[in-house]
């Protein structure tokens, strides 16, 4: 499966409604998510040559679910014009030693958005 | 008569120059589209709606619930909603908590509420710095927290997009939403920065 791209040429108008009304990458689904707010996850350790919205400073740690944003077409697969393979994006949090050690404050957090195919039970 | 010189364009303006008139040429760009979106970032989109926004929160405490709760629709009701901030989180400083927003992998910005990115949000010391020393990033930008201060660092690596509601400045008590809103600034929306109290007036007779 692979995604289409139109080459016609962009309107004024187009462009005008396109900068009002935006670009939804939300997915209107009943995919069931894979993990639940609360739940310890761990970033994969993948490197991929292709694109993707996996931070390499990110990956094997491990943090918590705060928010399940919905179901989100997949930017992995997407930049790759390969397929848009929605899933869940939740806001994860990972403390600041987990990430960097313990010289790092132990009150401070970084909060990323990763899609289910980025993260595991760790 | 004076003398006037012309200082050559740089290479960046050449280069963009020469990729424009070759795609309009080819029929690939419409000048038309083109100016519409010059137009729009530079007259309709800036850091002055993020403040609309903010002044808002800050005088109507139903809409700061339900912005906080869902940043996008209550920046929808507000009709604000645009390109690039189409998923809307809104996360808010207080007392004990400091976000900053950041985004590593490129300099993902919530556009038609911030306008476009300034380029420190988009160098790379910015990027990789504010992830892994904000602390450090922060006190550069003039802003030294303490460590009963909690710091959120917020990646946006996905399709959502970030705005801070700042702190409400201390001897606002009397001011209207549009004298508050001119009290907010681009970086207080970033994090960078905090939210200044109005200067005291200058008398006349100093």
């Amino acid at each position: 499966m692979t995604i289409e791209t139109s080459n016609q040429c962009m309107t004024a108008a187009a462009a005008k409604a396109l900068l009002q009304q935006g670009l939804s990458c939300q997915v209107n689904s009943d995919l069931p998510p894979q993990f639940q707010v609360g739940d310890l996850v761990q970033a994969k350790v993948v490197h991929p040559a292709t694109y993707t919205r996996l931070p390499r400073y990110v990956r094997g740690k491990v943090g918590t679910v705060m928010q399940d944003h919905g179901v989100y077409v997949f930017p992995d697969t997407v930049g790759q014009r390969l397929a848009t393979k929605p899933q869940h994006v939740y806001s994860v949090r990972f403390s600041a030693q987990a990430l960097w050690g313990q010289a790092a404050p132990a009150s401070d957090a970084l909060y990323l958005d990763l899609f289910d195919d980025h993260l595991e039970v760790p | 008569m004076t003398t006037h010189h012309h200082r050559p364009e740089s290479e960046i303006a050449l280069r963009v120059k020469a990729i424009e008139s070759l795609l309009v040429e080819k029929g690939i760009v419409d000048p038309a589209a083109l100016d519409t979106i010059i137009e729009h970032y530079e007259h309709q989109v800036g850091p002055h709606v993020g403040a609309q926004i903010v002044a808002k929160a800050w005088v109507d405490p139903d809409f700061k619930r339900r912005l906080l709760a869902d940043g996008t629709g209550a920046i929808a009701e507000l009709g604000l909603t645009g390109f690039s901030s189409e998923h809307m989180i809104v996360v808010e400083n207080t007392a004990t908590v400091h976000n900053l927003i950041v985004c590593t992998l490129c300099s993902c910005y919530p556009w038609a509420i911030l306008g476009l990115p300034p380029t420190w949000y988009k160098s790379l010391a910015y990027r990789s710095r504010a992830v892994i020393e904000p602390r450090s990033v922060l006190a550069e930008f003039g802003l030294v927290l303490p460590d009963t201060v909690e710091v959120r660092v917020w990646d946006s690596n996905a399709d959502l997009r970030y705005l801070v509601l700042p702190e409400r400045p201390d001897g606002t008590d009397g001011l209207s939403e549009e004298a508050l809103a001119a009290l907010v600034t681009r970086n207080a929306m970033i994090g960078t920065a905090k939210v200044q109290p109005p200067s005291a007036p200058t008398p006349i007779a100093a």
